[in-house]
């Protein structure tokens, strides 16, 4: 029977703060062209999209702002007529901010507490994926102080130092029948922090014209004490103790780079892309606490993502700015290592914005995006699991500044 | 202005009303391009048509059975009722049959089941005769035991005979021969997998043949009887689907108990005695000699008979041949799975016919493979594909049998039956006790 115990935990877990995780909501001007405008905007949510930005602001501001993001994915195994969805449910990745600078200072500080990770997804106990997963819940929250310093009146520095508290709760069931023919369950779930930096440069033209530059480093996040809980029959128990388990779940480095430009009288357009460098994904390792359960290292095999991203801000009304976008993002996940986790594939962005100024000093956000990840017939190659998925995203999100 | 924040905003709405539901994926398309008809879809075979599983034939078994799998998915290409012979609820467990009781140091330990039996009787040699089925005509003519030379034999279904054939037959047509009953069922689709048990019950009696079920049938005859069965089936241009036969001897019920772990008994059990020794002596059918690790035992054989009655360590008590399939045996038994299997393939050719070769699909599961997250392999119980006698398949196993088919009986026919999905059956069920 050992070979039975050895056997069952041969797919290791599919924790990965992967593409599908990436929500990017931290900014609901940004979000409202569909992920590009580091150069344009110049406000508290500088500090996550472009921090050398940070220093050029005039006034000091607080934010609070969320987004309700639902994965909708549907998958078909090929060859099969039934089509299986993921359960309605939405994610709520929020942000943070609040800025503070003497007048006139040629610096400015702030801390930023957002999302920049974060999604979930439900397939329900019965889809056929279900030996690698049933649910997973998966956060990474990063706190941020920042600062950024004005070289000169047009060009600005700035960076953060970026401290991350991620979570994790995943769910799948074990080749282990009880005796009314289910399937064991095992559920992981775990808390990790990491550390990391962001730094960026900003640079504009009296045209108007901009110009942004953004690292972030990569933020290696450790889970220890994370717990593994097994439900299996009884006959077998003891090969299966509820016990500890850790990880390293890395998150990818960035670099991204945008320019805004004017081109009408009350329209401004800003390019953005990125390089995110996913290929830290190689394998994934699992070790728990128990020599019962064998750990485990399963291939990532990512690739580097490319984002592109255009949007345009158009000032309706003294107070009202009106905005939209498009952008299209390469999939870090190579055809066999798409997983249930987060069915990847390019996928296209489209969204629209707004933003009132209630009074000078009260400003309310509000955008929608939403991403189509493009269908994408896979081998797993964890659980030889073939199929097709598809995925929609949908992202409505507020929120609000006051500026003093 | 105005105007043009409406036409904003009702842009906006509308991106989230269109977007707001989920993909459809709805890629599986049903095509009428089959060249075959699943219409009156009939099954024919062995245990493994039946739904025999864990060394009984009972109603749980009976409904996962592969024949009954490719039916229900048959339904959206036009596939008509399917019916099976099934136990009644009340007598749901058939024939009685083997769960795991407990682990034992790891080790399994069955026990039979004994309620809700189908029993109504016995018949002159005290073997148990089943309650008869009563019911619509079926379409599952699945017969544990069938062998393709007991096919064409008269009196198979008589009391004396086969016990799941008889119960099939009414109470005057007991003589009929199992070839006679099920090649006039008007059917315009079938599947036929005969043949196993007519090497299987040599294989599981250690190649001492001698009774009708133990008996290696010719390979000239199982020629002959193989295409005349397929050509009365193939009349009016019916389509069907066939089946090679695995190799038997990989199966759990020869690969489980070895050589090495009866050699250790045999150590333990003699350590200290004046016939200390370290390994088991076999009958073969050229003399006695030790056992090699290509002697292949089954997967009940008593082990506490070597301890107790010193099976296996007394040269005048060796393991008698017909509990052993000694390496020349096994020899003889591939041999034979290949020439049949050799038949089937040219029947498959001539008559073309959708071919599953099973053989060469089970041949993977000596190594194990992962399907859909599950293992699947030919080890006992924890290979997912064989059920508690070591021989019959599981839900999982059957299921996946069902999508061999099912791909080879779409490819050849051009048709659209969807897959199953394996991950919704079990494979052997542990206890929930220490």
């Amino acid at each position: 029977m050992k070979r039975l115990l050895l056997g069952l935990l041969l797919a290791s877990p599919v924790l990965v703060f992967a593409q599908g995780s990436v929500v990017n909501t931290q900014n609901q001007k940004i979000v409202g062209m569909a992920g590009a405008g580091s150069a344009l905007f110049i406000d508290e949510a500088s500090m996550v999209y472009s921090p050398g930005a940070l220093a050029k602001m005039d006034h000091n501001a607080v934010q609070v702002g969320g987004n309700a993001i639902m994965f909708r994915s549907a998958f078909q195994e090929v060859g099969s007529m039934d089509t299986y969805r993921t359960r309605s449910q939405a994610s709520t990745p929020f942000a943070a901010y609040a800025t503070y600078a003497p007048d006139g200072a040629f610096w400015r500080a702030g801390l930023a507490v957002y999302t920049p990770f974060g999604g979930g997804v439900d397939w329900g106990n019965n889809w056929p994926g279900r030996y690698e997963l049933n649910e997973l819940s998966l956060r990474a929250i990063f706190i941020q102080p920042t600062v950024s310093f004005k070289i000169t009146d047009q060009f600005s520095v700035g960076g953060g130092f970026i401290y991350n508290v991620g979570t994790v709760e995943l769910g799948r069931v074990l080749p282990a029948f009880n005796a009314d023919g289910s399937p064991s369950t095992a559920r992981l779930t775990g808390t990790g922090t990491g550390t990391g930096y962001t730094l960026g440069a900003h640079y504009h033209l009296e045209n108007e014209f901009a110009f942004s530059v953004t690292y972030r480093s990569k933020v290696v996040t450790s889970l220890n004490d994370g717990d593994a809980e097994f439900r299996v029959p009884q006959s077998i128990a003891g090969n299966f103790p509820n016990t500890k388990f850790s990880s390293e779940l890395p998150l990818p480095s960035s670099l991204s780079v945008g320019i805004a430009f004017p081109v009408a009288e009350k329209i401004k357009m800003a390019v953005d892309g990125s390089i995110i460098n996913y290929n830290i994904y190689e394998q994934l390792a699992f070790e728990y606490e128990s020599d019962r359960i064998p750990n485990t290292v399963s291939e990532k095999n990512y690739q580097k993502s490319y984002t592109a991203r255009v949007g345009v801000n158009y000032q309706a009304k003294e107070k009202l700015a009106l905005r939209a976008g498009v952008g299209y993002i390469r999939t870090p996940v190579r055809e066999n290592f798409v997983s249930p986790e987060t069915p990847d594939n390019n996928r296209y962005v489209l969204s629209a914005g707004v933003t009132y100024d209630i009074t000078p000093k009260w400003e309310l956000n509000a955008a929608y995006a939403f991403q189509h990840i493009l269908p994408r017939t896979t081998t797993n190659t964890a659980i030889n699991l073939q199929g097709r998925y598809e995925t929609y995203v949908h992202a409505p999100g507020v929120s609000v500044s006051y500026k003093w | 202005m105005k105007k043009i924040f409406n036409i904003y905003t009702s842009a906006f709405f509308g991106l989230f009303f269109v977007a707001s539901c989920s993909p459809s994926l709805d890629e599986f398309e049903v095509r009428n391009t089959s060249t075959a008809d699943f219409n009156k879809y009939i099954a024919i075979g062995n245990s493994l048509t039946a739904g025999f599983a864990d060394g009984g034939l009972y109603l749980s078994g009976q409904q996962v059975a592969f024949p009954n799998l490719i039916a229900a998915q048959m339904q959206s290409v036009g596939g008509g009722t399917f019916t099976s012979p099934f136990f009644n609820a009340n007598q749901a467990n058939g024939s009685g049959y083997l769960r795991l009781d407990s682990l034992v140091n790891g080790r399994p330990v069955t026990a039979p089941v004994t309620d809700n039996l189908a029993i109504r009787g016995l018949n002159p040699n005290n073997q148990p005769l089943y309650t008869k089925y009563e019911g619509p005509e079926i379409n599952n003519y699945g017969v544990p035991g069938m062998r393709l030379d007991l096919a064409f034999a008269p009196g198979v279904g008589s009391p004396l005979g086969n016990p799941y054939f008889e119960r099939l037959l009414g109470d005057n047509d007991v003589q009929t021969t199992y070839f006679g009953y099920t090649i006039v069922r008007q059917h315009t689709f079938f599947s036929f997998w005969l043949g196993n048990n007519d090497v299987l019950g040599y294989a599981m009696n250690g190649a001492v043949g001698g009774t009708a079920t133990t008996t290696l049938t010719d390979a000239a005859v199982f020629s002959a009887l193989y295409n005349r069965y397929i050509d009365s089936l193939t009349t009016n241009d019916r389509k069907g689907v066939i089946a090679t036969i695995p190799d038997v001897t990989s199966i759990p019920f020869f690969t489980t108990v070895t050589q090495p772990q009866l050699a250790a008994a045999v150590t333990e059990g003699t350590r200290g005695t004046p016939l200390e020794t370290d390994n088991v002596l076999i009958q073969t059918k050229t003399g006695i000699r030790l056992a090699t690790p290509e002697d292949l035992f089954f997967l009940t054989f008593p082990r506490e008979r070597i301890e107790k009655e010193g099976l296996g360590i007394d040269p005048r008590n060796p393991i008698p041949d017909n509990m052993v399939l000694d390496r020349d045996e096994v020899a003889e038994v591939l041999a034979r799975v290949q020439q049949y299997n050799n038949v089937i393939r040219q029947v498959a050719e001539r008559r073309d016919l959708a071919l599953v070769d099973v053989h060469a699909f089970l041949a993977q599961a000596r190594t194990g493979f992962i399907y859909n997250g599950i293992p699947f392999s030919s080890s006992f119980i924890t290979g997912n594909a064989f059920s508690l006698d070591g021989i019959h398949l599981t839900p999982i196993g059957n299921a996946v049998i069902a999508n061999l088919f099912i791909d080879e009986i779409n490819r050849k026919y051009n048709a659209t039956i969807p897959r199953v999905d394996v991950t919704r059956y079990r494979g052997v069920q542990l206890p929930n006790h220490n």
